[in-house]
């Protein structure tokens, strides 16, 4: 006899063999039932933007520990150095996800300011502010203090050398689940840190993957994470009536690859679907 | 000295915890391990409004001179008074110059005024310290970050100002590829009526007594 479990395994394969996927990883963790699972879990795929979650976390553990105060002004400059070979790149502004922190180029904007655009509108440029201010030890150093594996935090993002050489952020569905449940149970270093950083999350603006296969009632904290080869999203899914759950697809595609939002949005149903015995709200 | 609505003080008068930051009179060492001798005497900004609302010349305000972000120490990020070399008159004088050639908004930089010895960008005895250098990241609708936009400025301002040192343009160490970095030097201005050399002060003469700071690696 199949288990409801094997069941939701075969729909994720089934999803992902009609979608044409490379690799799929989905992992949850249930509050209602307070029961994890995953489906290659431990597989590791490029982060994309879904880094930004775990740096997100990290500038709060500066700021914890007095090192850095979310108000604090930070001089905005789009100029970094490669982890590759310390030559200066910079972020593309052309990106319309940069355009607000961008138009502060040269004057100051708030920590708290940068991690919100970090988020929300998954800024490039707002990311590696924070990574260069923080620095990348001190933000694997709050991740260690948080007991979070599945996460490797190599560099800030649009460093396209680092990429040729192979030298990328790193997550696996498992991983990411850890640091969205810190954040979800108050203990991402704090309560009152741990419910701004859910708020950012809320305040997310692309809603095409998990958000999109739940019912319209639900609310989502999500970041998504998107390059030419990966589409992911990480959320934690507030229903009515519910506790809620923590989600996390990540899929892996060919360059060119097409149907990538809605395949995410698919498992994020059938996982809903699954956890709810598929009630009549679901419409 | 023109009139100026700040009173400038002897930095040897002020209190530990500000000269410990500001270290007026010592010596640090540049690049090139030559020792050079940090400013002494200083304007003293009251406060943020202050700085807002007083022009150094017709175009620029103070606060242009002393925006600086977190890198700064948290006194003078978030304490006032707050202080600033009396050379920055000067150097506000030649960027006046600029201003009036170019006819359009010099942009100066967060941290591209004066910057303190203890401000985590501070290296090699750079003259930010001295409050006569400036990185300019804009002029008009022109953002100086291309060898061409740059190039094109920096024979400007050679041209118009005497004496003016202009970062070359390059991605390494000791150049600039995002901003036009202008200096006058290790220039200092000494009021007219400040005490002398040797008289004066509030402790041993900084740089014999004290011995020679040594800075730290350079940050990019």
């Amino acid at each position: 006899m199949i288990s409801e479990a094997d069941e939701l395994e075969e729909r994720v394969r089934r999803i992902r063999q009609e979608a044409g996927a490379r690799s799929v990883a989905v992992a949850w963790y249930d509050y209602e039932t307070r029961t994890p699972w995953h489906y290659c879990g431990d597989e590791w795929f490029h982060a994309a933007s879904t880094i930004k979650v775990p740096i997100l976390v990290g500038v709060f553990g500066a700021a914890h520990h007095g090192r850095l105060p979310l108000n604090s002004r930070v001089h905005v400059r789009n100029r970094f150095l490669s982890v590759a070979d310390g030559r200066p790149f910079r972020v593309d502004s052309g990106r319309d996800a940069n355009s607000r922190v961008h138009a502060h180029l040269g004057k100051t904007m708030k920590v708290r300011e940068l991690a919100r655009h970090m988020i929300v509108t998954s800024s490039n440029l707002a990311t590696n502010l924070l990574v260069d201010l923080v620095g990348l030890d001190s933000l694997r150093a709050s991740l260690k203090e948080l007991g979070i594996e599945g996460i490797v935090l190599a560099r800030g993002v649009e460093d396209e050398r680092a990429f040729d050489e192979g030298v990328n952020n790193m997550v696996t569905a498992n991983g990411l689940v850890q640091v969205l449940r810190h954040i979800e149970e108050g203990t991402a270093f704090s309560v009152p840190a741990s419910a701004r950083m859910l708020e950012i999350l809320h305040d997310q603006e692309f809603r095409s993957g998990i958000p999109a296969g739940v019912p319209d009632d639900a609310r989502v904290a999500n970041k998504t994470g998107e390059i030419s080869t990966v589409a992911h999203d990480a959320a934690i899914v507030y229903l009515p009536d519910r506790k809620p759950y923590v989600l996390v697809v990540l899929t892996e595609w060919d360059r060119g690859a097409s149907g990538r939002s809605d395949t995410i949005a698919r498992i994020s149903r059938a996982v809903y679907r699954h956890l709810t015995d598929g009630e009549a709200r679901d419409g | 000295m023109a009139d100026f609505p700040f009173r400038w003080v002897d930095g040897f008068t002020l209190g530990a915890e500000y000269r410990a930051v500001l270290r007026p009179g010592e010596m640090v060492r540049d690049r090139s391990r030559r020792l050079r001798r940090l400013p002494r005497f200083f304007y003293e900004v009251p406060s943020w409004e202050a700085a807002h609302d007083t022009d150094l010349t017709q175009h620029f305000k103070v606060w242009e001179f002393i925006d600086v972000d977190v890198r700064e120490t948290e006194l003078l990020r978030t304490a006032w008074p707050r202080y600033v070399p009396c050379a920055v008159a000067a150097l506000a004088a030649q960027l006046e110059l600029l201003r009036r050639e170019v006819g359009t908004y010099v942009h100066i930089s967060a941290n591209g005024g004066y910057r303190s010895p203890a401000h985590a960008l501070s290296s090699y005895a750079s003259t930010h310290c001295w409050g006569t250098a400036v990185n300019l990241y804009r002029i008009g609708d022109d953002w100086l970050d291309d060898e061409k936009t740059l190039g094109r400025y920096s024979r400007i301002v050679r041209e118009l100002i005497p004496g003016i040192w202009v970062r070359p343009w390059g991605h390494g160490a000791g150049e600039a590829d995002d901003h036009l970095h202008l200096d006058l030097g290790y220039t200092e201005a000494v009021p007219h009526d400040a005490p002398g050399e040797v008289e004066g002060g509030a402790g041993p003469f900084p740089g014999i007594d004290a011995g020679v700071a040594e800075t730290t690696e350079e940050v990019a």
